[in-house]
């Protein structure tokens, strides 16, 4: 979020470029944000940090940020599982094919998030695909619904996310000289050694820009909670969403938006700390 | 780290020893049933144009392609179905493939740690080979901060720490400038020796060849075509391509008139010239002599008058090239001019020894 240490702009002009995009950003982001966040501290009697007393002295607000916590933590681990091994499939495959499967990643993009919910909703219910496949080969007796589940939610979310999973792991990989294995294999290391030592520490980067990419998405995802879950859940996006719009109270709404922003904050920077620290020793 | 039965080793001569190679890639053969022989602490060259298969004929050896048939036995042992990691085949690379986010000394203790050695003779063996590469004081560096030649020479330390039955050079020195190059042929070739390290080396440089090698196996089209020492090579090259890929050569086409007593009468665009073989009379051959066997203006045993196209002054030589029919090619290396370099278009007397002249049967 804050603009990158570069060298002094008045020696490389190049950076001057970023003025239009920073302009744009403080004018119509950052200030209205400022804004939004100053209204938290703001009492009747001036400056407070009253809202977020008030607000960590209710367990049920606790819960709110260990479920919005807890489900980003699922879909970000769902989505490297799946979404590692993919990007080096993708990396790795013929022109032809790996055309192919950026389409099939990139397209959905274009699908909106509240079709592909409905989609997932329809996916989840109890007579839905995978209720019927699971009873179909034996492991469930019975029907059950996902749909309104923190499974359900965590299946549909990672859907929607995976892209921004893979894209960032297949960038890296992509760039990684495939006779590195080959140099540790003629060396005496076994694939699995060649995995660990040399594969993994290069791809770490493109792995955690993906989770700050994913993970920044989904604690603050607020369409697929309320599709796919619904009010039995919050989230501190959904909190956030209901203060303003329900419960007309715009003090809890900036409280909740600021914690959120404060964890996402937190890991996105964390892990771009991270990645430049691995980027260094890499 | 095997101990080769009895039963492995006396029916295998060479220490490495491959035998009817065959590869195709789809339709196209790459290797066609090669053999090569290289005995322990010898340096081999494979010399050839790219295409020729010397690569694939060295990720072979390797373990980094598989064979379609034929046998590759490294010390006895028949190697061919293993994987890279359990041959005890080092590999040079072309472009190095150092890990970029290791170390110098990182690098060259990676071979150490997947064999697991101990701590301290892994220590002891990073510094020994970085200080045989002259790199001690660059332990820590980042491998990304190093120049060419010196990431030539952490990937030369890496591959030996682990002293390996063999190491193999994919063109190790392409990437450097000339006088760099020819330096660290020098340093490396001493160093392999010192090691006693078996090598097969990969180059389509025929000075590189000629420097570096024990013995150069000249390849064209996925095959040997003459497996010799450098001398034997460019004095007696066993084929046309032999001759053309390796050294100079002035170049007549002709021929046969008939053999007689071991020397054959050839018919050229510079008339009857003579050369030890055996051609059956109107075979079309191939004339050739090495441009420093010929003397200009003190005939040998024959001799032929040829217009001077252009002299090129090369220190410590003077190269002459002479006017011929198209195709052919008569050039002279000389450093005895008396009257200085002549002008174009001067008429000059060749002549060289019988026993000088190259036959082939015309490409």
């Amino acid at each position: 979020m804050k603009p990158a240490a570069a060298p002094s702009p008045w020696r490389d002009p190049v950076v001057l470029l970023a003025v239009p995009a920073l302009l744009y950003l403080v004018l119509l982001y950052a200030l209205p944000l400022l804004w939004l966040l100053a209204k938290s501290f703001v009492g009747a009697d001036g400056l407070t940090l009253r809202p977020y007393v008030d607000f960590f002295a209710d367990p049920f607000n606790w819960r709110v940020v260990w479920n919005t916590l807890g489900i980003a933590l699922w879909v970000t681990l769902v989505c490297l599982v799946i979404g590692y091994p993919a990007a080096f499939a993708l990396a790795r495959a013929g022109a032809a094919l790996q055309i192919a499967m950026l389409v099939a990643i990139i397209l959905p993009l274009s699908v909106g998030v509240v079709v592909k919910s409905f989609a997932w909703q329809i996916v989840l219910r109890r007579d839905g695909v995978i209720s019927q496949f699971l009873v179909g080969i034996g492991l469930w007796d019975e029907p059950q619904r996902l749909l309104f589940t923190e499974t359900g939610l965590v299946l549909g979310a990672a859907n929607i996310f995976l892209p921004f999973m893979i894209l960032p792991i297949y960038s890296v990989v992509k760039l990684i000289d495939p006779r590195l294995l080959e140099a540790g294999a003629t060396l005496g290391a076994a694939p699995l050694y060649r995995f660990v030592k040399i594969m993994l520490p290069l791809t770490l980067p493109g792995v955690v820009s993906g989770i700050a990419f994913v993970f920044s998405m989904s604690v603050s995802m607020y369409v697929i909670p309320s599709l796919l879950i619904g009010d039995r859940f919050q989230t501190l996006s959904t909190l956030t969403g209901r203060s303003f719009l329900f419960m007309r109270n715009e003090q809890l709404g900036s409280t909740t938006a600021v914690i959120l922003l404060a964890l996402a904050i937190g890991v996105v920077v964390g892990s771009s700390w991270l990645a430049r620290r691995l980027g260094s020793s890499a | 780290m095997t101990i080769p039965t009895p039963a492995d080793t006396v029916s295998v001569p060479a220490f490495l020893d491959v035998a009817g190679a065959e590869k195709a890639f789809g339709a196209a053969t790459v290797l066609g049933g090669v053999d090569l022989g290289v005995a322990q602490g010898e340096f081999v060259s494979l010399l050839g144009p790219s295409g020729c298969g010397k690569t694939t004929l060295l990720r072979i050896v390797a373990g980094l392609l598989g064979v379609d048939r034929g046998t590759v036995r490294l010390d006895g042992k028949d190697i061919t179905a293993l994987p890279p990691h359990r041959r005890d085949v080092g590999v040079v690379f072309q472009n190095y493939a150092l890990f970029p986010h290791l170390t110098v000394a990182e690098n060259v203790a990676f071979g150490l740690k997947a064999h697991r050695r101990g701590a301290a003779e892994i220590r002891e063996a990073v510094k020994r080979f970085l200080d045989l590469v002259h790199l001690a004081d660059f332990a820590d560096r980042s491998v990304r901060a190093l120049s060419g030649g010196q990431q030539q020479r952490v990937a030369v330390a890496r591959a030996l720490a682990v002293r390996p039955k063999l190491l193999l050079l994919d063109e190790p020195f392409s990437a450097l400038d000339r006088k760099l190059r020819e330096a660290m042929q020098i340093d490396l070739r001493r160093l392999l020796r010192e090691l006693g390290t078996t090598s097969v080396f990969v180059t389509h440089d025929q000075e590189e060849a000629l420097t570096m090698s024990d013995r150069i196996a000249v390849m064209n089209r996925g095959a040997i075509e003459q497996l010799d020492t450098p001398e034997a090579i460019y004095r007696r090259p066993a084929t046309a391509f032999a001759l053309e890929f390796v050294g100079l050569s002035s170049r007549l086409a002709g021929t046969a008139l008939g053999t007689e007593n071991g020397l054959v009468h050839v018919d050229t665009a510079f008339g009857r010239l003579v050369a030890p073989g055996n051609f059956v009379k109107g075979a079309p051959v191939l004339l050739a002599v090495r441009p420093e066997r010929i003397k200009v203006d003190a005939p040998g045993d024959f001799a032929l008058t040829a217009r001077l196209r252009d002299a090129v002054f090369q220190g410590s030589k003077v190269q002459l090239h002479f006017d011929t029919r198209a195709g052919d090619q008569l050039m002279v290396e000389t450093a005895d001019l008396p009257q200085g370099v002549p002008t174009p278009g001067t008429e000059m007397k060749l002549g060289w020894a019988v026993a000088d002249t190259l036959l082939y049967p015309a490409p």
